[in-house]
């Protein structure tokens, strides 16, 4: 591996922080600010991007910048492993500063100067801690990291997120003093703590108690940043940051971080070699699968959807670190392969819950039934992205999966396989009733959430709220809607329950279309109104009702299609009728009373959001289909050769 | 040349002088001798730094009588550095003071007499002439907190006084002790004569507890430091910027001379016990004094807590008695008191925004005082020992050195500091930052910048300069830009543009000392390596 003495990875560093100057010194202008964040991380993308050929290559790039303290360098090198992590941030960087821009002013935010600069800093510290040479300058940066992290958790100036910051700040630097303590011993015991891949020789022939103790504090310390489960607790606090941040910091560049700092102890400073030598890995390994699946089952029970997103990824974290405590070639390669993987699909599914919050306020994931036809887009991504995390084929959480479902069988601890597979499910589990209820029900028809409503254990629904109730009444409807099928007169009683839920929404249409629609159309609606009840469906597609579609036409044929899997339902008219009334009147936001509006593809929210999305979700998908093509696995590829000489 | 290092001491205590001989012909005298003081000081520690990093270590016979009957000046490595430091500080102080008083031209004097002091504490190689200048020192220090001319200023200098006359007055015990033994009271003189006497001479053991225990009480080590916090909170901004900048790092460095300089690791190496003894005093100083400082509401007094904690820190780093953790030790003595002055200053500037100095008064100082808020925060986080800052490399050094003389517990001390550390400054900073400044709203973003000025101006009782900042701007640092404006106005409730000046100075120059403390490693080298050869 030859090197070469290049600025380039110091410039990729630096940039963000120039980025930080511009920003704050041009914080009156927020369109010439918010140019600065994208010039910035364009040219810090740029700088990186040119360093992978070099990287996939063998030549290393390398910044020296003079010694540290005696006997370390502060030197970054652009070396395959950093270059994995660093290509990530950077690219996801960029997109991200879009999304930030359409999140911070959908939602007016104050403070969006010191949002900015905070960003920028973050990134900046996580290339630093990418290009990092030894534990000494990782541990520079991985500060650095914490603390231009902390004003944006704390960004909200609310008492909960100041109780987030702080929990932030005692959490993570607690794990940096574990780091600190960890590279002292590792220094101490071998006189040196640059990066060596297949690890420092030393190490492997010191007193193993020693090393021991090292390997604990070291990937202690960079679990809490990991979020490895006892010391996990601060990831979902740090939700009540905004969305951007919650999405490029907390499941890529931060946590990442803390996994990266796992790696390169595994690989660059132990080796693997050693790190089995000294049976650390499968206690790292065990720690891995418990959180991997715990925090599954907790991620079952939380309402809030950015939480759930957070137990989900402490969960995807662990599969990164279950790779790299397994330690046979192919699951280090899953486990590397997952920190782009999980990130894209991550960072789409908290760009999917900031756009639902901007655009509808919407937290909780009880609220979110039938948003499917106000975000289509949105909860379309959402899906694929979900899906992804489970693990299947066609999508970047396939691949790096089945790697470390082959490294696990390798390695001969198929347990850990059976993990991931109840991991799978356990995802399916906690994402797919979301993206169910929000294509297949309607705020006024969903079902009960078992799960997240009722105490552990289950007990059945008692009548002691007004959800539950109307629960119980969409229930009677159900069941009497099976039976009728083709008897719809004789239901008509049994409809009633349903019909004073919808007045509020159809009384307001009476004034709106006043505007915009022709006194045919009205009539229509209340014609519609009376007729759903008598006679369901025929009627509106005999005389009155072909106005309404005209007008209407895809809102139409969306719902009649919809009205098959309606089943449970069995009203088509009654349906037909309020999903037209949807489309026109409900402009405000907020979880409404009328159900959702029913928008377009791309008419959802702005394009600096939907852009950002497509973006992450297509590098999702890229990564599931084509792997190779992508660069990450070539560079996963040769980290690993270079680490345990096994070539894939 | 070598006059330089005696001309070090005499020039403030000559300019001393000039306030009170021609303080009544202009007001500014004081101000101005201080000034120069402060400049020719710096021109004389640049020729000292010089001469020893060109030529090595130098002596200086005073009035030409040879040591060891004569008094000796020493310039090495590392009294050359703090002298540097001595000079930095005392020209940041008076720039500060040149706004925010005293402005007398007694307390000119005093200072001056302070500087000359310590001067000499760095520079003598000379047992009873250190006692001479601590007590200059000493005395100086307790006129300079009585200035705050308030009662509760008075009662503390007399604390002070009482308490700090006890620690000289054991060290002068102990130096006695040791010239009734060995005859000698030159330093490099003691360092040969000790091992005839015998390390375990009950009359050597007898005079290092006595000299330890004196300058832990002028160090603040715990439980030794009672007259401390109340010096530091009741003496005005700009003394407490300067004594905990300097009188405790003054009394460390003596520690640092007579366990190095007089005994010699040699007698750590007889007796074992007698630092041990230190090492776990000054743990315990290191836990104790966050733990306090965590406690404290008011800032000077948490600052004043914070620095018995790192003076620990320090003295542990000089108890572990290897090279690599004495490093860390000077190299935190010197990080310490460029921090712990830059935000003495930075909390008496930003005071006279938030209207009090009170945790809760900081309450979003940072929408107001931008500049000086970000420069404070650099600050805190450098001392919590956020790399690439100076604190970590002090730090750094002490853990290293700790776990190669296999003191854990110091390692472990010293490791736990950071959390310790940052137990204290996380909320000062979380409040300028992310707390509105009216009592307890809720955080809502619009609020705050209308009320804050009211409430600021009620309680600094003067014309609200920074309430002119209507908030139109969705974005809150719009808020700013009126205070900015102001920062040259003589108003309580604007930070003047020296305290400005020398925060940032400060936070920048701890962050280039830390990126440049391999150099600051090399100086020491040579020094250290004379002693643990």
């Amino acid at each position: 591996m030859s090197e070469i003495d290049s600025l380039r990875p110091l410039a990729a560093v630096l940039l963000p922080a120039l980025g930080i100057l511009t920003i704050v010194a041009s914080h009156r202008r927020p369109n010439v600010r918010e140019g600065f964040t994208i010039l910035t991380a364009l040219a810090t993308f740029g700088v990186v991007a040119s360093l992978v050929p070099a990287a996939l290559s063998g030549t290393v790039h390398v910044s020296r910048l003079g010694t540290f303290v005696p006997g370390i360098e502060l030197t970054l090198r652009a070396d395959p492993l950093g270059m994995i992590f660093a290509l990530l941030a950077s690219t996801l960087w960029l997109v991200t500063s879009f999304y930030s821009i359409g999140y911070m002013r959908g939602l007016d935010e104050h403070s969006q100067t010191r949002y900015f600069a905070a960003f920028a800093g973050s990134v900046g510290a996580a290339l630093g801690v990418a290009f990092a040479s030894n534990l000494v300058a990782l541990y520079v940066f991985y500060e650095l990291l914490t603390v231009a992290t902390y004003p944006l958790v704390a960004h909200d100036e609310s008492d909960e997120a100041r109780a987030a910051g702080r929990k932030y700040l005692t959490y993570t630097f607690g794990g940096g003093v574990a780091v600190l303590a960890g590279t002292v011993l590792v220094f101490w015991t071998t006189g040196t703590v640059a990066f060596t891949p297949g690890g420092i020789a030393d190490l492997a022939t010191t007193d193993p108690m020693v090393a021991r103790a090292a390997f604990a504090l070291l990937a202690g310390g960079f679990g809490v940043k990991a979020a490895l489960i006892p010391v996990h607790s601060w990831l979902p606090d740090a939700m009540v940051a905004p969305t951007p941040v919650s999405g490029l910091l907390h499941a890529v560049a931060v946590v990442k971080s803390g996994v990266f700092g796992i790696a390169r102890v595994v690989l660059d400073v132990f080796g693997p070699e050693t790190v089995s030598q000294l049976g650390v890995g499968l206690p790292l390994a065990s720690i891995a699968a418990v959180t991997i699946v715990v925090s599954s089952v907790i991620a079952l029970r939380q309402d809030n959807l950015k939480r759930r997103l957070a137990y989900s990824t402490i969960s995807q974290l662990s599969y990164i670190v279950l790779g790299l405590g397994l330690l046979s070639p192919a699951a280090l390669i899953g486990g590397l392969l997952h920190i782009p993987a999980h990130a894209f699909m991550k960072l789409t599914l908290f760009f999917c819950a900031g756009a639902i919050h901007v655009e509808t306020h919407t937290d909780d994931i009880s609220d979110m039934a039938g948003i499917g036809r106000r975000m289509p887009l949105t909860m379309a991504a959402f899906g694929v992205a979900s899906l992804g995390m489970a693990g299947l084929p066609l999508l970047a959480g396939f691949v790096s999966k089945w790697y470390l479902l082959i490294g696990s069988i390798d390695g001969g601890n198929a347990i850990f396989a059976l993990v991931l597979l109840t991991s799978g499910l356990l995802n399916i589990g906690y994402f797919w009733p979301v993206v169910y209820q929000a294509f297949f029900q309607t705020p006024e028809d969903s079902d009960a959430k078992p799960l997240v409503e009722f105490p552990l254990g289950g007990a059945r629904l008692a009548a002691d709220g007004g959800e539950r109730v109307d629960e119980a009444e969409g229930d009677d409807a159900a069941a009497d809607g099976e039976t009728e099928g083709a008897a719809a007169e004789s239901s008509e009683d049994e409809i009633d329950p349903d019909v004073p839920i919808d007045t509020a929404g159809r009384v307001e249409p009476d004034v709106e279309p006043s505007e915009s629609e022709g006194q045919v159309e009205i009539d229509a609606r209340v014609e519609g109104d009376y007729a759903v009840d008598r006679n369901p469906s025929d009627h509106l597609g005999s005389d009155v009702g072909e106005a309404v579609d005209e007008q209407t036409e895809s809102a139409h044929s969306d719902d009649s299609g919809r009205g098959v899997d309606e089943h449970d339902h069995g009203e088509h008219g009654e349906h037909d009728e309020h999903g037209e009334h949807d489309g026109h009147d409900h402009h405000h936001g907020g979880p409404p009373a009328s159900g959702w509006e029913r928008r377009g593809f791309g008419e959802e929210s702005t394009w600096f959001m939907l852009g950002p999305i497509t973006v992450a979700v297509a590098g999702a998908v890229a990564l599931g289909i084509a792997p190779r093509a992508m660069v990450f696995l070539a560079l996963v590829q040769r980290v690993v050769a270079d680490a345990t000489g096994v070539v894939f | 040349m070598t006059d330089a290092i005696a001309l070090l001491v005499v020039v403030p205590i000559v300019l001393a002088l000039a306030p009170i001989a021609f303080g009544r012909l202009w007001d500014r005298t004081g101000w101005l001798a201080a000034l120069l003081a402060g400049l020719a000081h710096l021109g004389l520690a640049l020729v000292v730094a010089a001469t020893v990093f060109s030529t090595g270590r130098f002596t200086y016979a005073v009035g030409n009588y040879r040591p060891p009957f004569g008094i000796e000046l020493v310039a090495d490595g590392v009294s050359a550095t703090l002298a540097l430091l001595v000079s930095i500080v005392t020209l940041a102080v008076v720039v500060y003071a040149r706004r925010a008083g005293p402005d007398t031209n007694e307390f000119y004097s005093g200072l001056l007499i302070l500087t000359a002091g310590i001067s000499g504490v760095f520079v003598t190689g000379d047992l009873f002439n250190l006692y001479v200048f601590i007590e200059i020192t000493g005395l100086a220090t307790y006129a300079l907190v009585a200035t705050g001319r308030s009662p509760a200023a008075a009662l503390s200098s007399l604390k002070y006084l009482l308490v700090g006359t006890i620690g000289a007055s054991l060290y002068l015990l102990g130096v006695g002790y040791l010239y009734i033994s060995t005859g000698t009271l030159n330093m490099a003189d003691l360092a040969a004569t000790i091992p005839e006497v015998g390390y375990d001479s009950p009359l050597i053991l007898t005079g290092f507890g006595l000299i330890v225990v004196g300058l832990a009480v002028k160090a603040a080590l715990f439980p030794l430091h009672t007259w401390q916090p109340d010096a530091y909170a009741d003496s005005p901004d700009s003394v407490t910027a300067y004594i905990s900048a300097l009188v405790s790092t003054a009394a460390a460095y003596a520690l640092f001379r007579v366990i190095y300089a007089v005994f010699t690791p040699a007698f750590d190496a007889a007796t074992p016990f007698a630092l041990d003894a230190l090492v776990i005093l000054a743990s315990v100083s290191v836990v104790v004094g966050s733990v306090l400082a965590v406690l404290q509401s008011d800032l000077k007094r948490m600052l004043a807590y914070s620095s018995v904690a790192q003076f620990g820190l320090i003295v542990a780093g000089f108890a572990v008695a290897n090279a690599t953790a004495v490093t860390g030790g000077l190299i935190h003595l010197v990080g310490h008191a460029i921090m712990k002055a830059g935000l003495f200053v930075g909390v008496g500037a930003l005071a006279g925004v938030a209207g009090g100095r009170t945790v809760d008064d900081f309450a979003g100082v940072a929408d107001r005082a931008p500049v000086t808020s970000a420069a404070f925060a650099i600050l805190a986080f450098a001392l919590v020992g956020v790399p690439p800052a100076v604190g970590f490399a002090g730090k750094w050094h002490i853990v290293l050195g700790a776990v190669e003389g296999g003191r854990w517990g110091v390692a472990v001390v010293a490791v736990v500091s950071t959390l310790l550390t940052l137990a204290y400054f996380a909320r000062v900073v979380e409040r300028m930052y992310f707390r509105d400044a009216a009592a307890e709203p809720a955080g809502d973003a619009d609020g705050p910048p209308v009320d804050a000025p009211a409430t600021d101006g009620a309680l600094a009782s003067d014309g609200g300069s920074g309430g002119s900042g209507v908030d139109v701007d969705p974005d809150d640092d719009a808020s700013v830009t009126p205070e900015d404006g102001d920062g040259s106005a003589p108003d309580a409730s604007a930070v003047s543009i020296e305290a400005k000046a020398v925060v940032v100075a400060a936070a920048v120059g701890a962050v280039v000392l830390g990126l440049f403390a391999t150099d600051l490693v090399s100086v020491f080298e040579p020094v250290l390596e004379v002693y643990f050869e």
